[in-house]
């Protein structure tokens, strides 16, 4: 058993963890939700032993400990499995299993690559994966890398006397189906030998999975449930504290699309090197949604018709024109925006504040000659952190330190504001929490109304479903089925999810 | 958080406290360091290096690199000297075309230079370094390894007259920092180097040319080395392969100390000016309080570990390559 | 401590050479295969191969030592490219491997001339060239207990140069012109290179006799016209008006000095430097040095060929001769204002014609050691 007594925690004179119990029996799954910010990651952090609580204790076994590092917590068997894999992906998954913890394998200095493969082996059939341990690790799935890590995690057991407790922070984020639920039966078979704390974002999933759920408010733990028979728009109002919208997704102001104005027509183009045929037409504020598995050839589509791939095949056409060259700077230049699945990567220069991120698609209007007009950008950048109620001190800040959501608001503004009229969006809503979700869902509605073409690719069946006026079901690079979402008459999960696997 | 906000705003100062401390350290030492004539003198040396360390900065504010300075400054000298002395020897006369034909030549280099880069695709680092060398080798067959003098009085005003205790040179590198700041912030260009610098991926994903920018990053730079070695040559009045020496030390140094990001996207031409100042401070002080000279190479590495130590933010690296 | 100096020395001028010289390789790959003699030439000349192995043709002696080299050969009869350039970039493993390659290719056919880079490596050079049974004179570097005489013929000669007493005279033209009193300051070469410790032991001999002198600092500026620069505006910071006179190590510091002085107003400040070259010559003519010393490196570049060319050709028998012409040291001339012009007019603006067979027209006695 392990448990929290009152724990505090306080950084840089923000109070995030006030007074929190919490309590993890044998074999128990606990569920611990919350919205960004409510203190998840900091609770998790000193149960893992990443940082140190201020006031309160930990027990194990109702024995206080202390966790001064990560290895501490290990030692007396906790464990966290990262949401950013922390595996090294140009190592071996045997390797990556014992980094740290060679020294059983070591003989005269040198390491038996036989035995520590063997005892690789062991870890991988805990969690039922059946691949060589002497596998780069960089060649696996998401999926699979999940496991391995899963199973470096269990590794523990041999290594620490008692119950293991194993964290597992937003584990399904880019997982498929499939490999969630996979996952899932690993961990409920796993119960004998551990217990577990499971973070997501995905309530439906928490439900699910956990015995008990925790719900975190503000550093408070607010409620703490029984997960069978728990009602997930219960746990949402107590994660936020209100009533979350019914209409979630405003399919009330779901307006019908312009069927005379096309903005987009891909005809019979084939993406470079999949060997497929796909045909579509966006039209003025149409939501098309592309729905399918994890590697089903979404992606390839948004990056072709960004311009970032060029077909092998076939005709593009932006409003009628074809298009020939294909690189984002001409995409661009024809009114394309992208809005990136990695916001870090390609959405957000950290570094740069807010309104020099708006403007870089399009300073050519915000300059003469070469020479920027400021004071223009400023106002621009301003009007949208109104419109958008983007959280910052000034147009001055740097956009690296903002929230998930306002970053992604920061996004969406950048293509609006220089006049993008077909917008890609990849995950919109990835990591974002509750509230965040909720503002970039209006803006979709927003931009829909004004005529703007969306192609979206969701982070969750609902929500392609919820927002789209149609969408497109692939499986392995092809589109197999289309489906018209009008409100009130939308297909079901059922409906989609029968034509992606 | 309002601790982060504040240490991150202090971290910003920390090149320029750095230099107050030194000042005031090399001034307990040896007040005659405390000076308008000392400041000057320091004011000489800084302004060749300032100007190349200019240039690399907008290179390093992409992310990329540039070790090709001390090659691009040996040819630039050297061909602008050859230029002067073919025209008459005086910059009142004829001989003001070796300005820009310096300039060009600093610009024709540096876009070879970003050309390799970017449509050979070799790194800039080998790309940079390389050309460094056959710039190295161009101006000694140019030359025959011989050097070049310049007493042409109107040229070498720029160290002879003095207004207000500087000379002119520093007053003219001034106007180039000024110019290298408006590049930075109030064209698209210099923005845009920021992009590049901030997120390759990104810069693309919003549409920029990044090839085509990193070859302008490197023209850019190749000016302003062509800048420095008009400074350097009016400061001795010689122009030859060695005029180039030590300035990929300096540069690089001078831009790191002054709190410039390698990895690029971070900084800028004022953090190099406080990077260049720190540097030369060192390198005047140490002989103005009188350390013992094989002491001076190592006290000056050291100084500028310290310098780095304390003005670059480490909180954000996991790992140091 | 002397190891660490001697590290930091090697470690500045490896860098400092490998950047220069990496870039004459680099760009000069072309021109290198152009300076060995081809079939068609090799045809032209059945002596032996003549070659020059040295530092870098950067710095304006080593330029001047190569352009004597240029002249013996074609004193021959042969195209300036007939001698072999053999570049070592200041390093010694570099040196070597060359000297072992060109004799790989030629055998006992080699005349070489060498400045060893340093002194452990003149032993191995010279055990090469004798086994290789070819023949060579070395230049500046060797250590004290190796003599040509123990190799028979084919170590034909080393020359060197005292710079302790030149340097002296220096000294004492500067406290001359400076009334004999008052504060100097001497900026020397690279801490432990041999030229620049014997530099300074004169200019500390010549102190002896002036008691109203007084040094003000001593400081290395690694013979270096840009960091002389440097450190002549700090001493100006330290020492202000104090300073009347300026002693440099050679003439490359000095043109930094002068800048750095003229950048203050300063004309008139009594400097001397060492080595004679031409663009120090010209300040001494005009005033602006007082003195330097000429080392005559043009003679040196092609009396050291000679002297390996005619013992491999069989011309004279070095084992012959006494050890006054096996070890000797080279020419030395005090430069002054007074005969600067006509000194220009001789050495600088002409290259005397010399007689490259008399080779120790201008030796100044055997080489003492201790």
């Amino acid at each position: 058993m392990f448990e929290l007594v009152n724990v505090e925690k306080r950084y840089m004179g923000v109070h995030v963890l006030k007074g929190v119990d919490f309590r993890i029996d044998d074999g128990e799954i606990v569920g611990l939700v919350g919205e960004n910010g409510a203190g998840k990651s900091t609770l998790m952090k000193v149960i893992y032993g990443a940082v140190q609580h201020d006031a309160g204790t930990l027990l194990v076994d109702g024995a206080p400990v202390s966790f001064r590092s990560p290895r501490d917590a290990m030692k007396r068997g906790v464990g966290m499995v990262y949401q950013e894999q922390s595996l090294i992906p140009n190592l071996t998954v045997m390797e990556n299993i014992f980094l740290g913890f060679e020294k059983p394998f070591v003989r005269f200095g040198a390491i038996n690559w036989k035995k520590m493969a063997e005892a690789a082996r062991r870890q991988l059939a805990k969690v039922r994966l059946d691949i060589d341990p002497g596998t780069i690790t960089a060649r696996l799935t998401f999926a699979q890398r999940q496991l391995v890590e899963l199973a470096k995690v269990l590794a523990l057991e041999e290594r620490v006397e008692g119950k293991l407790v194993i964290l597992l922070d937003e584990p399904t984020s880019v997982l498929s189906r499939d490999e969630i639920e996979l996952l899932f039966s690993v961990v409920r078979a796993l119960r004998h030998r551990a217990s577990f704390i499971f973070v997501s974002h995905r309530l439906d999933e928490i439900v699910a999975l956990s015995d008990r759920i925790y719900v975190l408010k503000d550093g408070v733990v607010v409620d703490v449930m029984e997960a069978k028979g728990a009602d997930i728009s219960a746990i949402q109002k107590k994660m936020v504290g209100r009533d979350i919208n019914g209409e979630y997704y405003r399919e009330d102001r779901q307006a019908p699309y312009d069927p005379d104005r096309v903005l987009l027509e891909l005809d019979h183009v084939e993406i470079a090197g999949q060997g497929n045929d796909i045909s579509l037409t966006l039209h003025a504020g149409e939501v098309l949604a592309l729905v399918g598995v994890e590697g089903s050839g979404r992606e390839p589509i948004l990056r072709t018709i960004f311009g970032m791939l060029r077909p092998d095949r076939g005709t593009l056409r932006i409003r009628g024109e074809p298009v020939h060259a294909f690189s984002p700077a001409h995409s661009v230049a024809h009114g394309v925006g992208y809005v990136p699945r990695e916001r870090k990567v390609e959405g957000i220069a950290s570094g740069m504040n807010v309104f020099e991120n708006m403007t870089l698609p399009q300073m050519r209007n915000y300059s003469h000659a070469g020479v920027l007009d400021i004071r223009a950008e400023r106002d621009l950048a301003r009007e949208w952190i109104g419109k958008l109620s983007i959280k910052v001190p000034s147009e001055y800040a740097d956009c690296g330190n903002l929230s998930g959501g306002n970053q992604q608001k920061v996004v969406l503004a950048k293509w609006r504001s220089s006049g993008s009229e077909i917008i890609l969006l990849d995950h919109p809503t990835r990591g974002l929490d509750i509230g965040a979700k909720e503002d970039v869902y209006a803006m979709i509605r927003d931009m829909s109304a004004h005529g703007v073409g969306i192609i979206l690719v969701a982070d969750t069946l609902e929500e392609a479903i919820g927002l789209s006026h149609t969408i497109a079901v692939i499986k392995d690079g092809e589109i197999k089925k289309w489906f018209s979402c009008q409100p009130k008459a939308k297909p079901s999960l059922y409906d989609l999810i029968q034509y992606m696997v | 958080m309002n601790r982060f906000l504040a240490t991150d705003a202090l971290r910003k100062w920390v090149p320029l406290l750095v230099l107050v401390g030194l000042c005031l350290f090399f001034t307990a030492l040896n007040p005659n360091f405390l000076s308008l004539r000392n400041f000057a003198r320091i004011a000489i040396s800084s302004s060749p290096a300032l100007m190349v360390a200019i240039g690399v900065t907008f290179v390093i504010l992409m992310g990329s690199i540039d070790l090709s300075m001390e090659g691009t400054v040996a040819v630039c000298a050297v061909v602008f000297a050859l230029i002067l002395n073919a025209l008459g020897g005086t910059i009142a006369g004829r001989g003001w075309v070796a300005l820009p034909a310096a300039l060009l030549v600093g610009a024709a280099l540096g876009a070879i230079n970003g050309i390799v880069h970017v449509k050979l695709r070799i790194p800039s680092f080998m790309a940079s370094l390389s050309l460094g060398f056959v710039g190295i080798g161009l101006s000694l067959l140019i030359t025959g390894g011989d050097r070049i003098l310049i007493d042409d009085p109107p040229f070498r005003s720029l160290l002879t007259v003095r207004v207000e205790g500087f000379p002119l040179m520093a007053y003219a590198a001034l106007a180039c920092l000024l110019v290298a700041w408006f590049i930075q912030d109030h064209t698209t260009v210099g923005r845009n180097f920021y992009a590049v610098g901030g997120g390759e991926d990104l810069a693309r994903a919003s549409g920029l040319n990044v090839g085509r920018l990193r070859i302008i990053g490197f023209v850019l730079a190749g000016v302003f080395y062509a800048l420095g070695a008009i400074f350097a040559v009016a400061r001795l009045g010689i122009a030859e392969t060695e005029t180039g020496r030590n300035f990929m030390f300096m540069s690089i140094t001078s831009v790191v100390v002054g709190g410039t990001a390698l990895r690029g996207g971070e900084g800028g031409v004022w953090n190099t000016l406080v990077g260049v100042l720190i540097v030369n401070v060192i390198g005047n002080g140490m002989v103005v309080i009188g350390l013992a000279d094989y002491f001076q190479d190592g006290v000056l590495g050291l100084l500028v570990i310290a310098a780095v130590y304390l003005s670059t933010d480490r909180r954000s690296l996991s790992f140091v390559k | 401590m002397s190891f660490i100096k001697t590290y930091i020395e090697r470690q500045t001028l490896n860098r400092r050479t490998m950047l220069l010289m990496s870039a004459y390789g680099l760009f000069g790959a072309a021109a290198t295969a152009g300076l060995r003699p081809g079939p068609a030439r090799a045809a032209a000349s059945n002596g032996p191969r003549i070659a020059w192995s040295y530092r870098d043709r950067t710095n304006p002696y080593w330029n001047a030592i190569v352009s004597g080299g240029n002249a013996f050969v074609q004193s021959l009869g042969l195209p300036q490219s007939a001698l072999i350039n053999l570049i070592n970039e200041g390093s010694s493993e570099k040196s070597l491997s060359d000297i072992q390659s060109l004799l790989a290719r030629y055998g006992s056919g080699v005349a070489l001339a060498v400045d060893p880079n340093d002194m452990p490596n003149c032993r191995p050079v010279v055990e090469a060239v004798s086994k290789a049974g070819a023949y060579v004179s070395t230049i500046w570097n060797k250590t004290d207990d190796l003599h040509p005489w123990d190799f028979g013929d084919h170590y034909v000669s080393h020359m060197t140069w005292s710079d302790v007493g030149p340097s002296e005279q220096t000294a004492r033209v500067l406290f001359d012109a400076m009334g004999g009193k008052g504060g100097v300051v001497h900026l020397g070469g690279i801490a432990s290179n041999n030229p620049a410790i014997e530099r300074l032991a004169g200019f500390r001999n010549a102190l002896k006799a002036y008691p109203n002198i007084q040094l003000l600092a001593v400081q290395a500026a690694d013979w270096d016209t840009q960091k002389a620069n440097q450190v002549m505006s700090g001493f100006l910071t330290r020492y202000g008006d104090s300073i009347k006179g300026v002693h440099c190590a050679s003439d490359t510091m000095a043109y930094g000095v002068i800048e750095a002085l003229r950048a203050e107003g300063i004309e008139d400040m009594p400097v001397v430097s060492y080595d004679g070259n031409p663009q120090a010559v010209e300040l001494v003519t005009k005033g602006k040095i007082l003195a330097t010393v000429f080392t005559n490196p043009y003679w040196a570049g092609g009396i050291t060929a000679s002297l390996a060319y005619y013992a491999a050709s069989g011309a004279f028998k070095p084992s012959a001769e006494p050890h006054e012409h096996r070890e000797f040291y080279g020419p030395t001339t005090l430069v002054t204002t007074k005969d600067a012009q006509d000194f220009k007019a001789r050495y600088i603006d002409t290259n005397p014609q010399y007689d490259w067979k008399n080779f120790w027209a201008l030796a100044r006695g055997q080489i003492r050691y201790g």
